[in-house]
């Protein structure tokens, strides 16, 4: 739709009142795109809401208490210091330095303690008091030791609240701004009269009591008669499983996008997805124990030559999977793989100083927090992601500035450097490596256990042969350097049974690295 | 079959005739287009696009010395001496008129000029005039073709680095290195085609940040992304075995890699498990050729002390250019070097000369052996940034502390690779405000460079969302005025 942006689309039947129309659904939030600092290293903008768990709440009451406890402590420092300040005033009959003080202040001295009625005894001692307290104790207490207690208390207390305490951002319908079509996408030339959300002209209408807001958007987009909502997703999920949709162009199902090559099946796959009321996971299962997807992706060059890119199906797809499924097979396989559901992200291993380059400023911090434990080793849905740079080892990763939803696919050098010296697959290997040796003590079944453990076949007679041959090759280096053989087992964080023989564990190892790398263990087949 | 389907399928067949074949009508243009995709895809070292280049280049390689932060044009580039007369008089509403200015000074009353902080001087036979604080590059003036009117839209760093590298101030697009490498292909097996290296003034003072959709692929596949080569540790990541893994041990280990990823080979069917064999034996090439680029054991000491004393700080200015020469001879098609500078709001009487002291040596002895090595007709480099600085001051008008963005007028230097050699393009007003012949806009700029190596910038697209995208969008003309003949 970003065409309508500027002008009618040129092709598709969608207009700069549907563009400003639809904008509308969502031009009503107070956000303003400026962060506010929350800790040494978070900046996030508003509006957001803070969802403390049960573990901060009890960090949070513990920091607060010792922040009360350390004021309990000062006060009586502070309190004669107050009184000091306040003979001071006075020292030499008039008040020092009445020019400084604020408001009535100077005049309510200059009337003799005497001569002062009860209100206005009352109103001066707390009108000194405060200026005391906001003006003057500042600099007064800089140097008391129980000011530096009180100050690192708090600031313990704020970082802890701006850097662990979970915070969402939300959206917030309160304000909506007025929406107008603005001539060629300018934001300083709004056009016409403003406009109030509605669906494009050429989609079903908004029937009748739909609020003009986002709810009357998302359940405009869930209508029966609705003919986009259900085909986009299908063929996403299809694009997901069998890597690439029944249209091609799963960004554009408009008439510039390429034609379905099974369209009776996108329809129905479509309706079967309303039906089911819309489970993703009902649909997943559908696609994943279909004769389709069950089929052997081996491939006769007549039938390659016939289908090069498989779009009619005579065959089981083959594609690279995502790096991110790569690591979780390898932490998988390894048996590494931390899968508690939900919580904080993490910081797996990362190259040195992958955000220090980006580090404009002294005043925030930017180093990279690695994590250890099994936060080294959850899914990599968890992995911390800083928008300006992604994970070094999540290639092809899409670059989070435009929308994507068709990540390209491809192989590079840099890949295979990845999966082949990143510790986290070099760990992996060898903690495979290390429960194939605990769980049987031949090397054919040693072979087989991590082979199947990966690829998730046994191994043929051939596979077992090469595995073999590999193993004797690395063993034979690793014999002659035992130094080498101890640096290979110890990559990584997560602690080593140290029985075992160091040369036997890093070839072996070694061949683990192998199988991850196998074409068959980066496929999907 | 309904009617609406069979129309539907007449109707397809038509669309993607004249739709999606994109570089042309008909069905020849449509069978090539088919052969490289099912092909091509993913072969390492892998050719460019069929019809590519579109005319013999002039430039088989570029490398863009990025001077980010905007170098002052008025005190390096555009001499003035109505602006030394002037010192401390308004610019004048006349030459000012509605120029879009930063926020920084848009709401200014007064308009202080500044004159240049030192005197041009004349160099090379050519006789143009550059400031006495770039020495190094003066010399080489009469290789060198100085665009003074050179003119962008944006304001601001961002947007502009974004318009300059992507032809459009919002990021997304595919930057011209990503073009280069879709289009032309990789020349080099061991050595990726587009390379970028950053750098950053030494007290980081003036430095941006640089994000890395200014090398990036936009919506092109992501193997066209420039590989940034970082600072610390290996350029690449992961370069390096892991502790206890020698060369000869990763040799053979990758010999039987492959041979299983051979017998699966044999057994599927799939090409694509021949690639990744390839791609391994790169990546293993790789470890032994990218360490060899940044030792610098074999350079002369006459070649190193060309680039100045800062040639061995790794990711220092002079370091940069050093490896941007080592990649070129390796047959890396486009190299990027980032450096972030010239950004000199509050500092510009001391941070320019220093900046300049800083660059200039580095700067030119990349060019100088580029020429010794009889590599600079067909190499082509750039020298400049986003923007340049406002004539007039930025702080207390009274005691300016610097100048301001401004991308009204600003200049641009080219040298080989069929740039004009010795030769000026482009005026301004008494100024430097106002462009008065031969206007250079960035599409402009984006288009000829595209030109030098081959490439007809309306002709290279890519389809993405529904629609044909190019480097220029709709705009930019091929500048023949800065190119030899």
């Amino acid at each position: 739709m970003a065409c309508a942006q500027c002008h009618d689309h040129k092709y598709d039947p969608i207009t700069r009142t549907d563009y400003y129309g639809l904008l509308d659904a969502f031009n009503r939030l107070p956000e303003t795109g400026t962060p506010t600092k929350f800790s040494a290293r978070i900046r996030v903008a508003p509006p957001m809401v803070e969802l403390p768990t049960a573990d901060n709440a009890v960090h949070l009451a513990a920091l607060e208490a010792e922040m009360k406890a350390v004021e309990a402590e000062s006060k009586p420092v502070i309190d004669a210091l107050y009184a000091a300040w306040k003979r001071g005033l006075f020292a030499d009959g008039t008040p020092a330095d009445a020019e400084d003080l604020p408001g009535k202040l100077p005049q309510l001295l200059l009337t003799p303690e005497a001569e002062r009625t009860d209100a206005q005894k009352k109103e001066t001692e707390r009108s000194l008091r405060q200026f005391f307290d906001s003006t003057v104790k500042r600099t007064l207490i800089k140097t008391l030791p129980q000011e530096a207690k009180y100050e690192a208390a708090r600031k313990a207390l704020d970082e802890y609240k701006g850097d662990q305490v979970p915070l969402l951002m939300v959206m917030s319908d309160d304000t909506p701004r007025d929406t107008r079509i603005l001539d060629r996408g300018d934001y300083l030339s709004p056009v016409g009269e403003k406009l109030e959300f509605l669906p494009p002209a050429f989609l079903p209408p908004l029937p009748e009591g739909f609020p003009r807001n986002r709810l009357g958007l998302a359940r405009w987009l869930f209508l029966p008669n609705h003919p986009l909502t259900a085909r986009v997703q299908v063929n996403r999920m299809w694009q997901q499983f069998f890597g690439t949709g029944l249209v091609k162009t799963t960004e554009d199902m408009g008439v510039q996008s390429e034609y379905p090559t099974h369209m009776q099946l996108l329809d129905w796959l479509a309706v079967e997805f309303r039906e089911q009321g819309w489970s993703r996971k009902r649909m997943h299962r559908l696609l994943v124990t279909s004769a389709t997807y069950r089929q052997s992706s081996r491939v006769t060059a007549d039938a390659l030559a016939a289908d090069p890119e498989n779009r009619l199906h005579g065959r089981g797809s083959r594609f690279r999977m995502p790096a991110m499924v790569l690591r979780d097979i390898a932490l998988a396989a390894s048996g590494l793989i931390d899968l508690t559901l939900g919580g904080r992200p993490v910081y797996p291993y990362q190259p040195d100083q992958i955000w220090e380059a980006l580090a404009v400023t002294k005043e925030r911090d930017f180093t990279y927090p690695t994590s250890h434990g099994a936060d080294l080793y959850r899914r990599s849905l968890y992995t911390f992601w800083r928008r300006t740079v992604s994970p070094a080892n999540m290639f092809d990763a899409a670059n989070r500035q435009t929308c994507t939803v068709r990540a390209s696919q491809t192989n590079t050098p840099l890949h295979a450097l990845t999966t082949l010296n990143d510790p986290t697959w070099v760990e992996a290997a060898r903690v495979l490596a290390e429960r194939s040796m605990k769980h049987t003590s031949g090397l054919d079944g040693r072979l087989a256990y991590a082979f199947r453990r990966v690829v998730g076949r046994t191994p043929t007679a051939y596979d077992l042969e090469s595995l073999t041959r590999m193993h004797g090759r690395q063993l034979a280096v690793y014999h002659d350097d035992a130094e080498a053989a101890k640096q290979l087992v110890s990559v990584g964080e997560s602690t080593r049974d140290e029985s075992l023989d160091p040369a036997e564990h890093a070839a072996l190892a070694s061949v683990c690295l192998a199988i991850l790398n196998l074409d068959e263990a980066l496929t999907r087949e | 079959m309904d009617d609406l389907h069979r129309e539907n399928i007449r109707r397809v067949t038509r669309r993607q005739l004249f739709g999606s074949a994109g570089m042309g009508i008909g069905s020849a243009a449509l069978a090539t287009l088919l052969a490289r995709e099912t092909a091509a895809a993913d072969t390492p070292g892998q050719a460019g696009l069929p019809g590519l280049p579109h005319f013999p280049p002039k430039a088989k390689r570029v490398v863009m010395l990025w001077q980010g932060g905007g170098p002052s044009h008025v005190d390096l580039f555009d001499p003035k001496p109505a602006l030394i007369e002037r010192g401390g008089q308004d610019v004048p509403e006349s030459v000012r008129g509605s120029t879009r200015l930063s926020t920084m000074s848009s709401g200014y009353a007064k308009w202080p000029v500044v004159p240049p902080l030192k005197p041009f001087t004349k160099y090379g036979r050519c006789g143009t005039e550059m400031s006495t604080m770039l020495p190094q590059i003066g010399s080489l003036a009469d290789d060198l073709c100085l665009v003074r009117s050179m003119n962008t839209e944006a304001v601001n760093h961002a947007p502009g680095v974004t318009f300059f590298q992507t032809g459009s101030q919002v990021p997304g697009r595919p930057s011209m290195g990503a073009w280069m490498s879709y289009g032309l292909g990789c020349e080099t097996e061991d050595l990726p085609a587009f390379v970028v290296m950053t750098s950053s003034d030494k007290g980081k003072t003036c430095g941006q940040l640089f994000f890395d959709y200014y090398w990036g692929s936009g919506f092109l596949p992501s193997r066209y992304q420039g590989v940034k080569f970082r600072n610390t540790g290996d350029p690449v990541p992961y370069l390096a075995n892991p502790a206890g893994v020698s060369r000869e041990a990763r040799r053979a280990l990758l010999d039987d890699l492959a041979a299983m990823n051979a017998a699966h080979l044999a057994d599927y069917g799939d090409p694509e498990i021949d690639t990744r064999i390839a791609q391994y034996e790169m990546a293993y090439r790789m470890q032994a050729s990218v360490p060899d680029l940044v030792d610098f054991a074999d350079e002369p000491q006459h070649v190193l002390d060309r680039y100045g004393p800062d040639v061995r700080t790794k990711g220092s200015y002079a370091f940069n250019c050093l490896v941007a020469r080592r990649l070129l001879e390796r047959g890396t098609r486009f190299v990027q070097l980032m450096h972030a500078g010239w950004d000199q709001h509050n500092n510009l009487f001391t941070q320019l000369e220093e900046q300049c002291r800083d660059t200039d040596a580095p700067s030119a002895a990349l060019i100088q052996d580029l020429k010794d090595r009889g590599m600079l007709a067909d190499t082509l480099v750039t020298w400049g940034g986003e923007f340049g600085r406002t004539p007039f001051g930025q702080g207390d008008p009274d005691s300016p502390k610097g100048r301001d963005h401004f991308g009204k007028a600003y200049s641009f230097l080219l040298a080989g690779g069929g740039a004009k050699a010795g030769h000026v393009h482009g005026s301004t007003d008494d100024y430097a405000w106002n462009i008065t012949a031969d206007p250079v806009h960035i599409h402009d700029m984006q288009a000829t460079i595209m030109h030098l190596v081959g490439i007809d910038h309306t002709k290279l697209t890519f389809r993405y969302q529904g629609r044909q995208f190019r480097l220029t969008d709709v705009h930019g003309h091929v500048v023949k005025g800065i190119i030899e003949t």
